[in-house]
């Protein structure tokens, strides 16, 4: 019988959110339409229209060696170009932000290949070919996993996530990389800090409303009440008292 | 599972407090705060660090400069914190351990502690050599002792000795379960069990030691500090034995000494700490190698104050992510100077402790456990399901306090500080109610699984590793792979490597003997030995004393200003 992944429990809709956002068959919806010029700006890891510097030759004209695991899998894009490994880093507010730290690793494995991602609690790292990082980049900044004012783009300093919002609900940022001006978010200063030559606009913040039916975190005051999934703290509870139970008496 | 009513929140005075507005709001102003001179703290660094480098010439403390390339913290507001249980509000940088005369003197009355066996010296006294012992003579041994210990010749001629005041700390007392021998020992030398301990619990621990004679030593902190936890056997059985051999007039070079010698430095040595493997190359006495059962022992809260083994498991917490967090893998292991803040959340502004009471309310509530009278009578079963549902409602209560008050959410800003203190109420609550150690670690790891699903998020790369895999260690035995809770300990496989752990996991084990209100969790020598109120540091109330230490009211052992010119 072939597996069917069932992408987690739960019948709230965060649960059913989270669901969307892991299942590669579900097709991320795109609201916004940041351009790839703009997004090497934010990234900051190469000036636009620069060539992609390498960590090694193309691997065609390296000379592979003679391994299975290579004929297995297929080199992605920037790995055959020798690109170097490069990353783009959220923060995501607890306010309802669209995607979450561990959320947007599992959401990034059932989707990307060639990519190592990081999960913290402020913080989400993924790591690959820079080439193939800008495409990954445009998906997770164009699309319903992001939001302009409750998601941030940070390489360093990503204090604010759970934090209050300021007063114009964007989430704090210490650095200000983006600002609110004219109802958008403009990114000033690149993920690293660097202040840009020109402002970088990545769109209208997501509404209340919206990110309340979008969100994948849990929250009792401004979403929907960890507590109310009893399915979800039933699966979790399950699987903690079977890996109790075979740590303690391996036999069953 | 089902949510209690609790009005009291203990945590929102300190929120009132340290935020400006209503504390249930979610949104304030940013980047309006003057930046560092918001803190009175840092402004003293600032001039501080002025004199510093126009004395010495090199530049020193420079945060509008080298704070992010000239964007100083402060954006947000520098809070203060209340210490927990104490109603004193200090500054973050206050307990950093360095600030701290307090939190470095618990960690030096723990390393130059040493308990010393007396039964096997007299044994050889009196059956190798044929000398009489009696009160008289261990009276007389104890007044040479205490003259040696500090660093006083007693056997040589043209002897260095050090100076009385800058050892002044350095002493020994003995203990023993014999009520009888203990009376007829001079009373500046005797730990009273029946008098330092309540009665069950004294009655507890004089039956565990019996009728055999213990010292408790305290060797100078300056030695220790300038030396290493290793040395405190090697200089308390120095002196004892040349205190034994001047007390009984013994010969100094005869072979009996060296039956006196291996018990002072192996046979009948306690140390606080086992010594640790090469790849992390301590000696005994340090940090890394004391048990959670012995910590535990270390605090005695519960003697002060046993109907109440909440508190006196928080103050474990306090303790121990203070010596397991900030100094041992904070400085030891890692060299960092940012752990504090990890331990800090653990011990300040009432958050642990009203997460904590909740779980008390609840298994009263639910269970009937009368944890204000501790015993082991009203205890639960510990089985999965009474895990699970006490674990499991503990977490989601704390998760909803979080949601529900955003200051406390931004108060705890980091998800190792709210993962660290969620579960720890979690694991306390369980152990309370069963008095099972494994059972507290087992709702410890059930609530970390809740946190992390619920929130999509928990502490960080290796923080959330021992997390994840601890439900199936938490009720093995098998070498390398678990313990019972009392005999793990930070080099315990998969606790070694991240902070937020260790303190509250010495906690659980504490909480599970503190709510039968027993007279120890581990070991009956180290509870009487930290019981001594002659120690600068008063391990029956930890968060207190950090919080002297804070405000710059606790006086530290150890100096050496009287042997250097005035500044």
């Amino acid at each position: 019988m072939a597996y069917t992944p069932q992408y987690g429990p739960g019948q709230s809709i965060v649960a059913e959110n989270r669901r969307k956002q892991m299942n590669p068959n579900v097709k991320l919806e795109k609201i916004r339409n940041v351009t790839d010029e703009d997004i090497v700006l934010i990234l900051g890891h190469r000036a636009p229209g620069q060539a992609y510097p390498t960590a090694h030759p193309p691997l065609a004209e390296q000379g592979e060696p003679d391994c299975p695991i290579r004929k297995i899998v297929t080199p992605t894009d920037g790995a055959k170009a020798g690109d170097r490994v490069r990353y783009i880093q959220f923060a995501d507010s607890m306010f309802n932000a669209p995607s979450q730290p561990y959320q947007r690793t599992y959401t990034e494995c059932y989707r990307y290949r060639g990519i190592d991602p990081g999960t913290l609690s402020g913080r989400q790292i993924v790591e690959c070919r820079e080439r193939d990082l800008e495409k990954i980049s445009a998906d997770l900044i164009n699309t319903n996993l992001f939001d302009p004012a409750r998601v941030g783009i940070r390489g360093a300093t990503v204090h604010g996530h759970s934090l209050r919002l300021a007063e114009d609900g964007m989430m704090f940022d210490m650095l200000q990389r983006c600002i609110l001006e004219g109802g958008t978010v403009k990114y000033v200063k690149d993920q690293i800090g660097t202040p840009l030559d020109k402002k970088v606009d990545v769109g209208k913040p997501m509404d209340d409303a919206w990110l309340k039916a979008n969100t994948t975190m849990f929250h009792s005051l401004v979403g929907t009440s960890y507590r109310s999934d009893a399915e979800y703290i039933e699966y979790i509870q399950r699987i903690h008292s079977l890996r109790t139970k075979y740590g303690f008496m391996p036999v069953e | 599972m089902a949510k209690i009513e609790r009005a009291q929140k203990l945590f929102l005075k300190a929120l009132k407090t340290k935020f400006e507005g209503d504390v249930a709001d979610t949104k304030t102003g940013f980047y309006n705060f003057g930046g560092l001179n918001q803190s009175p703290r840092k402004k003293e660094f600032m001039e501080a660090s002025k004199k510093v480098e126009l004395r010495r010439g090199i530049s020193m403390y420079d945060p509008n400069r080298c704070h992010l390339g000239g964007l100083p913290m402060g954006q947000r507001q520098l809070m203060t914190y209340e210490v927990s249980g104490t109603g004193t509000f200090v500054e973050g940088d206050d307990l950093h351990f360095v600030n701290n005369p307090a939190m470095q003197q618990m960690w030096d009355d723990i390393r130059r502690t040493i308990i010393v066996n007396m039964d096997l010296a007299h044994q050889t006294l009196q059956k190798r050599l044929g000398k009489e012992i009696t009160p008289e003579t261990i009276n007389e041994y104890l007044h040479i002792l205490n003259h040696a210990m500090p660093g006083g010749a007693v056997v040589q001629e043209h002897m260095v000795e050090t100076h009385p005041s800058v050892v002044d700390d350095c002493y020994v007392k003995v203990f023993t379960g014999d009520s009888e021998l203990a009376d007829q020992i001079e009373k500046q030398f005797v730990l009273d069990v029946n008098k330092l301990f309540p009665a069950k619990q004294a009655e507890h621990l004089n039956e565990a030691v019996g009728k055999s004679l213990w010292q408790a030593i305290h060797i100078p902190t300056i030695v220790s500090r300038t030396c290493d936890g290793g040395t405190t056997s090697r200089w308390s059985a120095m002196q004892i034995g040349m205190s034994f051999i001047t007390a009984y007039r013994m010969c100094a070079g005869e072979a009996a000494v060296a039956d006196l010698s291996f018990a002072a430095k192996h046979a009948g040595v306690i140390q606080m700490a086992s010594h640790l493997p090469a790849r992390r190359a301590r000696g005994p006495n340090e940090p890394g190698g004391i048990m959670f059962g012995h910590f535990a022992d270390m605090v005695q809260t519960n003697r002060k104050y046993p109907n109440d083994p909440a508190r006196a498991s928080l103050e474990v917490v306090g303790a121990g992510t203070m010596l397991f967090d900030q100094i041992w893998l904070g400085s030891y292991m890692s060299g960092g100077v940012g752990f504090t803040q990890y331990a800090t959340a653990a011990y300040t502004d009432n958050i642990l402790d009203e997460f904590t009471y909740y779980g008390m309310d609840y298994i009263k509530d639910k269970y009937k456990v009368d944890w204000k009278n501790p015993s082991p009578k009203d205890k639960v079963k510990p089985t999965q399901d009474v895990v699970n549902d006490i674990a499991g409602e503990v977490t989601l209560n704390a998760m909803e306090q979080y949601e529900q008050f955003p200051t406390m959410m931004e108060d705890h800003f980091g998800g190792s500080q709210r993962a660290g203190v969620i579960a720890a109420a979690s694991g306390l609550s369980v152990g309370v109610a069963t008095a099972n150690s494994n059972a507290g670690l087992n709702g410890w790891y059930l609530s970390m699984l809740m946190h992390k699903e619920g929130w999509s998020r928990l502490g960080f790369f290796g923080y959330d590793l021992q997390d994840q895999c601890g439900s199936t260690n938490s009720l093995s035995v098998r070498p390398d792979e678990g313990c019972i809770g009392e005999y793990r300990g930070p080099n315990y496989p998969n606790y070694a490597m991240n902070v937020g752990h260790q303190g509250e996991y010495a906690a659980i084990v504490a909480s599970s003997h503190y709510t039968r209100n027993d007279g120890f969790c581990l070991s009956p020598l180290i509870k009487i030995t930290f019981a001594d109120p002659s120690l600068p540091f008063d391990f029956a109330e930890p968060r207190k004393e950090f919080a002297k230490g804070a405000i710059r009211e606790f006086v530290a052992c150890g100096e050496r200003t009287l042997l250097m010119p005035a500044r």
